[in-house]
């Protein structure tokens, strides 16, 4: 039976090799193109592997721009932003799972619809809110506006849902109030699912560009998606020099998300499942 | 409850601790004046920029200056005025020629600044100064000036058999002939993707090639500004753009690729900022050449580039701000700083030099931009010549495409200024 | 949640005519007292701060603020770059929609069945998704230069005509398509794959018992026991088609070849930030926001029908 199978899977499973091929031969061209010349990016006929190994790209792109400075940026206000938007959906999902009280109903559609709002349209008013504040070239500027997602609460709430009902009513025996339910109950049986949405959120945040993109002047601020955007403009007709940076920019990303992987994977499941 | 307290107080601390962040620092004392200075200036350009300024400050004790590189032109004038707005603007300026000036604020001060005797306005080009005036007054000091000059790929022209240095063309229609021979016999990679001419900034070429023909872009009539490009000479120099799309000369649209191209040995002939010089000298893996702007009716070129501005209204940093730009345009200051950009200089004065006359000798591309220099001009600013630049963009982009004929694609252009400026 | 326990006191209140638990209320209201001023500041604030913008003139380069009524309005209904960025969105959101959807179905049924090195598959699929939009855009603005892009290569190699990518206008949306599409497409194949692998293996194999062909397995239990993540994923599908932003912006700057990629978010942004005309920019994001609004709500009431049709 099994044997059946296995041969019958063959041209699928070739497909499927093809298509991962070209999914990730982007990452590889990006590598290989970081080690390139000058005369290798225009050659013609294009060049696939570099001429010699310039590792100098790396240290250029350090030259161009600040980049450990956007690096260092990226990592605090991620991970800032994540801390601050976990508290808030950790609690909110609790309340909204747990706790019965007047216009549950309407906050979850109200909650909801936030997922529709497009960034774009909140800019304008959060940017002159923001620069009223003065909180333009600000950390607080940059990190507070984004705390908020829905899809995070949405998140743990089918989390919540699914602990069991017994270990509630146990720990109301025990006499424990709503908060307590909450760091005794809830917390620790979530474990996964909350380092899940942490993940997510540190990725989302990571990877996030219009916002940083307007409320930041000072390249001390930038953070790291912007800092690209400046690096193509001061680099326009060197592609090695980006495909560099490029490398740096996206390898640590990976290789959390290969760490990560089965965790993201489940947890994207679970919204999934129960939205 | 006891519970909720504490937890609303550890939430109230946290917050306050991000906020704390936000405070910002509000700094003035008479003894030592802080500037925030932004610049547009990118690359090595920027960093000549910069030593220029660090040399400034760490010479005047009483002057601190905070420099940024604030991105491009366009993100530039974006954050400015975005900061206007709250009250975060930079005291000082290098930024595009655009809507921002002081002027469009009604700001004239300027005015009275140039008369600064240590100044020495009378050196200054006219053309360039001209480059620093909105709506006909004086808004800001012209800093990194640059033209556009016609670069040429040597290995090519040499092998279609093309000697420009003894027989470089006067007028356009020359060019035409002389890029059309380029493109048949000059394919040095035998690519698919090869041509005889492109610009990385049409709109700038295009700007040049009307006052080329006598069109003067926009004209102030009775107290408003009313487009003029769309008038016969305007409509002639659509007509020979075009040409060079159909002759398959100019690929179409596709100038953001152009110096991508030149530098790839596919593109015979390039109109570029007079700044590439800085870049592309010895970067290029072909012989880099050069040669003057041909013409119309005359061969006038546009110049572009930045200018600095003042924006703070404090009479303090205004000073600081003064001495800064006047330092900055120094006779010397200012031409070592075109010199190894590509910047020009703005003084006359600058020409006569022996500084200048030698480096110019041992380096024939700098000279193409200098020697064009008698015949600058800028055109009139107003506060939408910003959207002008934009709706000329989608002109070109239509007649290169085809989409719509030279006089509609130009008429739609003019019409969209107009309501705009309403 | 009424419960007969002597170790506490229920306090019950009366609110708006149903009875709550006190201590629950009182729970709710500080825990969710964060998530509610992060809305109102965040959310509903700005809404109805551009609801009132866009009926002024707002500009940010002049400072002006003036009410213009509903000029702003009458400038976009005019202006064919308007009709332009819609009519890109609604091409882009489209086949995206289609494409991404069909492509990552039809990626999960392939991986779900018995095939060797499913973990790395599977991360190859993913691994786009978690990449940053600027450093992948770069690489792929590369990829479609016309003169020294891989993607021209190959295709001059294997004899097809070559194109010009995103500097054509027929050629520039697809062109930014087939990024999105590979940005996003692990996306939905892992959540259709999780689906897959949610159906207990004894309906197929009862089936299969039965005699059923694999197309029957496929069309009679899987498909339909997908359908609440098929309408999962066409949702959040639409929603975020319609916040692609970035690639645009970096890819195709001035609103592409003609203005054929410029996206309604695009134009927005254009116009708010780089024209200055904050008025104008929110009329035309309040009519973003209805377009959103709109469809959603329609792709709510099919999928309500298409539920009570199967019961």
């Amino acid at each position: 039976m099994a044997k059946k199978l296995k041969r019958m899977s063959i041209p699928i499973f070739l497909i499927l090799l093809l298509g991962s091929i070209a999914m990730i031969f982007p990452f590889v061209w990006m590598i290989l193109s970081a080690f390139k010349t000058v005369p290798d990016v225009y050659a013609y006929p294009p060049k696939w592997l570099p001429s010699s190994w310039k590792f100098n790209n790396y240290v250029k792109v350090f030259q161009m721009i600040p980049f450990a400075k956007y690096y260092f940026n990226s990592i605090f206000t991620s991970t800032v932003q994540t801390a601050i938007q976990l508290f808030l959906s950790v609690t909110a999902a609790y309340a909204l799972v747990v706790l019965d009280f007047p216009g549950k109903k309407f906050l979850l559609s109200l909650i909801r619809s936030t997922m529709f709002v497009p960034i774009v349209v909140t800019l304008i008013p959060l940017y002159l809110l923001v620069s009223k504040a003065k909180m333009i070239d600000t950390y607080a500027g940059i990190i507070l506006p984004q705390v908020f997602a829905a899809f995070t609460i949405f998140l743990l709430v089918s989390f919540f849902s699914t602990i069991p009902q017994i270990l509630y009513d146990s720990a109301k025996l025990d006499g424990c109030g709503y908060y307590r339910i909450l760091s005794e109950v809830v917390i620790p049986n979530s474990k996964s699912p909350i380092s899940t949405a942490m993940l997510f959120s540190f990725l989302g945040h990571w990877k996030s560009y219009t916002w940083p993109l307007i409320v930041t002047n000072k390249a001390t601020y930038r953070t790291l998606p912007i800092g690209m955007k400046y690096l193509v403009q001061e680099s326009s007709s060197e592609y090695q020099i980006m495909m560099a940076a490029s490398v740096m920019a996206i390898l640590p990303v990976l290789i959390v998300y290969l760490f990560f992987e089965k965790q993201l994977v489940k947890s994207i499941t679970l919204t999934g499942l129960k939205a | 409850m006891k519970k909720a307290t504490v937890f609303v107080l550890m939430l109230a601390l946290s917050m306050s601790l991000v906020f704390a962040q936000g405070s910002k620092e509000k700094a003035v004392r008479p003894e030592v004046v802080k500037l925030q200075v932004w610049y547009a200036i990118s690359g090595a350009s920027g960093e000549q920029f910069l030593a220029l300024a660090k040399a400034f400050d760490a010479a005047r004790s009483d002057i601190e200056l905070e420099l940024t590189y604030s991105g491009s032109y366009a993100d530039t004038a974006t954050k400015v005025s975005a900061a206007m707005l709250s009250g975060d603007a930079p005291d000082t300026a290098i930024m595009a020629a655009g809507q921002l000036y002081t002027g469009g604020r009604g700001d004239y001060s300027m005015e009275a600044l140039v008369k600064d005797p240590s100044f020495n306005v009378n050196d200054i080009f006219k053309g360039m100064l001209e480059y620093g005036m909105f709506e006909g007054r004086i808004a800001a000091v012209p800093y990194g000036i640059s033209s556009q000059v016609l670069y040429y790929n040597k290995n090519i022209t040499d092998k279609a058999g093309l000697d420009l240095e003894k027989n470089p063309p006067a007028t356009w229609a020359e060019f035409y002939q002389i890029a059309k021979t380029a493109m048949e016999k000059g394919n040095v990679n035998n690519s698919a993707d090869f041509y005889g001419f492109d610009t990385s900034d049409g709109v700038w070429l295009f700007k040049s090639m009307l006052g080329q023909n006598g069109n003067e872009v926009v004209r102030k009539v009775n107290g408003r500004v009313q487009p003029v490009y769309q008038e016969t000479s305007g409509v002639e120099v659509g007509k020979f753009w075009k040409s060079l799309i159909d002759a398959n000369l100019m690929p179409a649209g596709q100038h953001n690729n152009a110096e991508k191209k030149f530098l790839a040995g596919n593109l015979a002939f390039i109109a570029a900022s007079s700044n590439r010089v800085a870049r592309w000298q010895g970067n290029t893996n072909f012989k880099l050449g050069a040669i003057m702007m041909p013409g119309f009716k005359n061969r006038s070129i546009a110049l572009g580039g930045n200018v600095g501005v003042i924006l703070t209204e404090d009479t303090f940093k205004r000073d600081a701000s003064w001495e800064l730009l006047k330092y900055l345009l120094e006779e010397k200051n200012h031409t070592s700083f075109a010199l190894s950009t590509g910047y020009l200089p703005v003084r006359k004065s600058a020409q006569n030099g022996e500084v200048v006359k030698e480096a110019l000798a041992a380096n024939p591309l700098y000279k193409i931009a200098f020697d064009q220099l008698d015949n600058a001009w800028a055109y009139y600013h107003f506060s939408e010549m910003g959207t002008m630049d934009s709706f000329f963009w989608y002109a070109l982009d239509e007649i290169e495409k085809n989409v719509s004929t030279v006089e509609v694609a130009l008429q739609k252009a003019a019409d969209s200024l107009v309501k705009e400026i309403e | 949640m009424r419960e007969k326990s002597s170790a506490m006191r229920i306090h019950r209140v009366t609110i708006l005519g149903k009875r709550y638990e006190s201590a629950q209320v009182r729970a709710a209201a500080v825990l969710l007292l964060p998530t509610l001023i992060a809305i109102i500041l965040l959310f509903l604030i700005p809404v109805v701060q551009v609801v009132a913008y866009s009926f002024t003139n707002y500009n940010l380069t002049t400072g002006m603020k003036a009410y213009n009524g509903l000029a702003n309005y009458e400038y976009l209904f005019t202006d064919d770059r308007f009709f332009k960025a819609i009519r890109n969105t609604f091409t882009f959101a489209t086949l995206k929609l289609v494409i991404d959807t069909s492509l990552a179905l039809a990626i999960a049924l392939m991986l779900d069945s018995a095939i060797p090195l499913k973990k790395y598959l599977r991360s190859a699929y993913f691994a786009p998704v978690v990449v940053p939009v600027v450093a992948s855009s770069l690489i792929w603005i590369w990829f479609f230069d016309p003169g020294i892009g891989p993607f021209n290569q190959i295709l001059s190699a294997l004899g097809l005509p070559t194109s010009e990518w995103l500097y054509h206008e027929d050629t520039a949306l697809l062109s930014i398509l087939m990024f999105s599409i590979w940005k996003g497409l692990g996306y939905n194949v892992v959540l259709f794959l999780a689906g897959l692998q949610n159906i207990p293996t004894s309906y197929i194999e009862a089936a299969q018992v039965d005699g059923a062909k694999a197309y029957q397995v496929l069309f009679k239990i899987k498909l339909p026991l997908l359908r609440p993540i098929i309408s999962f994923v066409l949702m959040i599908g639409i929603i975020n088609t319609f916040k692609v932003f970035a690639e645009v912006n970096v890819m195709t700057p001035k609103g592409g070849p003609l203005y054929s990629t410029a996206l309604m978010v695009n134009y927005i942004y254009d116009t708010a930030f780089t024209s200055g005309r904050m008025g104008r920019a929110c009329s035309a994001s309040i009519i973003l926001f209805l377009i959103i609004f709109a469809l959603t709500i329609i792709q709510t009431k099919l999928d309500a029908r298409k539920t009570i049709s199967l019961e």
